[in-house]
């Protein structure tokens, strides 16, 4: 494919000098030792292979209030709005300073599990309506896992 | 570009990793072996993208706790879409938009509680970032250590835009013009005149300071 490179050689145009890519690489260098990949970081993301939850199907983010909404004049910490979806069941979710508040639709009662990354799952269930309230607002990226008759689904982690 | 091509690439017994860095085209093969249950692929993944899905994060100059969030996120998607991603050969990519959207985000949250009309004012800078405490503290890297502090401090006084461009550009292994394309949002075609452009604002600084 024209215009990916795999390295640095399609980088050095007409003019490009070697000064310039060793500029770069001295300042690759110095990323590396002022700026690196935070060690419980790069930790995190290995054990995040655990995450893939293979046998759960995945509700993808269709809605998010804080891109798809315009803000409202005089709310100055507005609660955060988010769709999910995964085939015919869809999730809306609200998240604010009081907690967690969301909808199963179709209105169906179903076990809940918050998610926080590798800390252990809160658990919630919504009643008859579909309706479920979480005290506590996440902290962190977050996921919900959805169990409603006999189908498992979970959100699209998400920064809250 | 196909992810089939690179199947064929033998990854049992042989080192992923080239001097440290994952090459770019094994990156579709170690996100088919991962989403096999691969994982030492997995951990090669996070190894050879996860400066790229930093310097994602920096460019937009997060804070470290939100930094640190747009990081988690962007790889906890990943694992999540890992068997689902249309073309693996573009995970690189994939993460940095990932990581791209979700710093945007970050910024989009803190204007909504931050009233004003100066954009320099809504990036919320790291406060706990001490890049001095983190230079290597012996005796011979001290010389050393002074010219990579100017570098940095000249490097973090560019304009807002090339110190971003900079900033996805130096991870290690150096990033696609795809993956810096997917990490900022600009086309592939600007970034070579932009690099440039902006390798040479910095030496003029560096020149200025008496330290080229």
């Amino acid at each position: 494919m024209s215009g990916t490179h795999d390295g640095g050689t399609d980088r050095d145009g007409p003019g490009d000098g070697f000064d310039d890519s060793l500029l770069e690489e001295e300042l690759r260098q110095a990323a590396g030792i002022l700026d690196p990949v935070p060690a419980e970081l790069d930790r995190l993301a290995v054990e995040a292979f655990a995450l893939r939850d293979l046998d759960a199907g995945l509700a993808e983010l269709t809605f998010d209030s804080l891109v798809d909404a315009l803000p409202i004049r005089g709310e100055t910490d507005p609660a955060r709005m988010l769709t999910f979806r995964a085939g015919e069941v869809s999730l809306d979710v609200e998240v604010s300073a009081e907690g967690l508040f969301g909808q199963v639709m179709p209105p169906q009662p179903a076990r809940i599990e918050v998610l926080s990354g590798l800390r252990p799952a809160r658990s919630l269930t919504a009643d008859e309506m579909g309706r479920f309230t979480g005290e506590t607002p996440p902290s962190g990226p977050f996921a919900l896992r959805l169990r409603a008759g006999g189908e498992v689904v979970v959100t699209e982690w998400l920064r809250a | 570009m196909t992810g089939g091509t690179a199947l064929s690439t033998a990854y049992d017994g042989v080192s992923y990793t080239r001097g440290g860095a994952v090459d770019r085209r094994d990156v579709g093969a170690l996100v088919q072996s991962a989403a096999d249950g691969d994982a030492a692929a997995w951990k090669a993944l996070v190894e050879g993208l996860g400066p790229l899905v930093w310097s994602v994060a920096r460019a937009h100059r997060l804070s470290d706790a939100d930094a640190h969030e747009v990081y988690q996120t962007a790889w906890f998607r990943f694992a999540q879409h890992l068997g689902r991603i249309r073309e693996p050969e573009k995970a690189g990519s994939w993460l940095a938009s990932t990581a791209r959207n979700e710093s945007l985000k970050v910024l989009k949250a803190a204007r909504r509680w931050t009233p004003t009309d100066d954009p320099q004012l809504l990036d919320r800078v790291s406060e706990d970032r001490t890049p001095e405490e983190s230079v290597l503290d012996s005796e011979e890297a001290a010389a050393q250590s002074e010219r990579v502090r100017w570098l940095w401090q000249e490097f973090e006084e560019l304009g807002e835009r090339c110190r971003q461009l900079l900033r996805v550009l130096i991870a290690s292994p150096p990033p696609s013009y795809q993956e810096v394309s997917a990490a900022l949002g600009i086309a592939v075609g600007s970034i070579g005149p932009m690099r440039q452009r902006c390798l040479r604002r910095l030496r003029a600084r560096l020149e200025a300071r008496g330290a080229a």
